[in-house]
């Protein structure tokens, strides 16, 4: 435990050391997307004055998402490839899967911010602008939140584990920019009934369970899924890709 | 006392995929390093030499055989090994976003030190390895030799029984390279175990006491390099190069005072000279002898060299080759 709790105080340490350019690289895309989605495009009338109230927990599970990425997928990826500070990880004395699960904490930990942070900063370049119905219920939000966070760095550690850097381009493209875009980040899943039974098949989407929580924790008022699934699924991918991750991250370490 | 490292029939195959067939790194490699001891593995490059040590460093699974740390058993309590051990690996594996320091302070950390006595350590290896003044730096600012005395320092801040090195030296320019054999002096003198993989010949004879030559995953010879050296026939060697129609050999071998010649395969050399290496007594007019079998052969000599044997020439001895880069 004593190895576990060092590496994690260097990785917040490392963390709060930087925490100006991983802010920048995980709040500057909800914020652009706020101010053309939600300030701009509602003006000349080309999206309807509640996309701006649908998009706030999107935005948050998709900077939670992003920052799982930069803070566990894309880091391992360089460091099992090449730098090998990992190695110096794996000579402590603590086990691998305890080295597994301190990236996992330390991603959550820097997932969980990015979306509290993430969610004044959209409220606060909205605060002029009616029809927004965010009102943030603090005692759902921060269990959420951190789950949520759990979710994005255990997925980081699944696919950071086992992507080549050669293909971290292609990540972006196949992998992350569909999971976004069927995230249920810029719809409520409820409303997809309007599609059948293919709105079961949003459900293999991680990032919809995240998008779903934020949606009950900030905007009570839309329409969200139902709380015991929401949880289930948030909570079941979370374990699911801790347990891959850890595996993968075992054998990509330990030959 | 029970042995500082002790590895028993050790065994690793690498699982093949699809595309690759299985690779036997490791084919039953036995040894015992006494504590205090100065030990290398000595081989060409795919010999197996760091495989042996990622299995003594738990990074590497053993597929068979049982290694030792202090008596305790690395697979079966490997928290408790690591502990125990400390390594200097081939890639120089930094943590590139703290301080040179705080490099050494974290693994510190990391091993359970409290803090006063991590910061007293710090201090002083920062001193001993002359890094003071680079403290505040990144380690990635460092030159390789200052990068190299960093990560001895890392590996030393948790007192290690047993101090791994991979190839400690390799791409320092020739005084890092000697400066870094004065540390490990130093260190082997203050009473620490250490283990070298290497295939810098002068490095293994200068710093090991006892040597491990590895080739193809097999141990070939172990012992000092005194012994190792004194093992080889003759005394003496005498290299030629030598380009004929009819071979030279076998009139050469006939020759008094010539007790072996060996051919040396050299990869990646295309003349077509044949290269011999006679291992001989060398008596009075032994030179004649040979250059006179030379000429009467009809061969075309282009090199000889009489020397005493070197590591390198055991090496060549027991494997045929010279060391692979």
């Amino acid at each position: 435990m004593t190895a576990f709790l060092a590496l994690l105080r260097r990785d917040l340490k490392v963390a709060s050391r930087n925490a100006i350019p991983l802010l920048m690289a995980t709040l500057t895309q909800p914020i652009l997307v706020v101010l053309v989605f939600g300030n701009i495009l509602p003006r000349l009338h080309l999206v309807a004055a509640e996309f701006r109230t649908v998009m706030v927990p999107g935005l948050m599970s998709i900077t939670m998402l992003m920052a799982g990425v930069q803070g566990v997928l894309m880091p391992l990826t360089v460091d099992l490839s090449g730098s090998r500070e990992v190695d110096e990880r794996l000579l402590a004395p603590i086990s691998v899967l305890g080295v597994a699960l301190e990236k996992v904490t330390a991603g959550a930990i820097h997932a969980a911010v990015a979306g509290l942070v993430a969610l004044p900063a959209m409220m606060l370049l909205m605060h002029r602008v009616t029809g927004v119905e965010v009102h943030p219920r603090w005692v759902a939000l921060l269990p959420l939140v951190i789950l949520c966070g759990l979710l994005s760095a255990a997925f980081g550690l699944t696919i950071g584990s086992q992507v080549q850097p050669r293909f971290s381009g292609l990540l972006f493209a196949v992998i992350l920019g569909p999971m976004m875009l069927f995230g249920c980040a810029y719809y409520p899943w409820s409303g997809l009934s309007v599609i059948g039974p293919l709105q079961y098949v949003f459900l293999l989407n991680p990032l919809v369970f995240m998008s779903e929580s934020m949606r009950l924790a900030v905007t009570p008022d839309v329409a969200h899924m139902p709380a015991p699934l929401l949880l289930v699924g948030t909570l079941g991918f979370a374990v699911l890709f801790t347990l891959l991750g850890a595996r993968s991250f075992e054998r990509r370490t330990v030959l | 006392m029970s042995a500082a490292l002790s590895v028993e029939g050790l065994v690793k195959t690498y699982p093949g995929t699809r595309k690759t067939p299985a690779v036997e790194a490791v084919r039953g490699v036995s040894f015992e390093v006494a504590p205090g001891e100065f030990f290398g593995l000595l081989g060409p490059n795919g010999a197996g030499k760091s495989t042996t040590l990622g299995c003594i460093t738990t990074l590497v699974r053993p597929t068979a055989g049982r290694v030792a740390v202090d008596g305790i058993d690395v697979v079966r309590r490997p928290r408790e090994a690591k502990r125990r051990i400390a390594v200097v690996p081939q890639t120089r594996n930094l943590d590139r976003d703290v301080t040179v320091r705080e490099v050494l302070t974290f693994h510190a950390a990391y091993f359970g030190l409290p803090r006063a006595e991590r910061e007293s350590r710090a201090d002083r290896l920062l001193a001993e390895m002359q890094l003071t003044e680079k403290a505040a730096a990144k380690p990635l600012s460092l030159s390789g030799g200052l990068q190299q005395r960093l990560l001895i320092a890392r590996a030393l801040m948790h007192d290690p029984k047993v101090l791994l090195l991979d190839e400690p030296t390799i791409g320092l320019d020739p005084q890092a390279r000697r400066m870094l054999w004065e540390t490990l002096r130093r260190l082997h003198e203050g009473g620490l175990t250490l283990i070298m993989t290497t295939h810098y010949m002068e490095e293994a004879d200068r710093l090991c006491q006892r040597l491990a030559i590895i080739d193809h995953g097999k141990i070939l010879q172990l012992d000092t390099p005194a012994a190792l050296k004194k093992a080889l026939p003759g005394g003496r060697i005498l290299d030629l190069w030598v380009r004929s129609a009819a071979p030279v050999g076998p009139r050469l071998e006939a020759l008094p005072g010539v007790l072996r010649l060996e051919k040396v395969t050299t990869e990646g050399r295309d003349d077509s000279f044949e290269r011999l290496r006679l291992f001989v007594d060398p008596k009075d007019g032994l030179l004649d002898r040979v250059l006179q079998a030379v000429q009467a052969g009809e061969a075309d000599l282009q090199h000889v060299s009489l020397t005493q044997p070197s590591l390198e020439d055991v090496y060549i001895h027991l494997t045929g080759k010279e060391l692979r880069e």
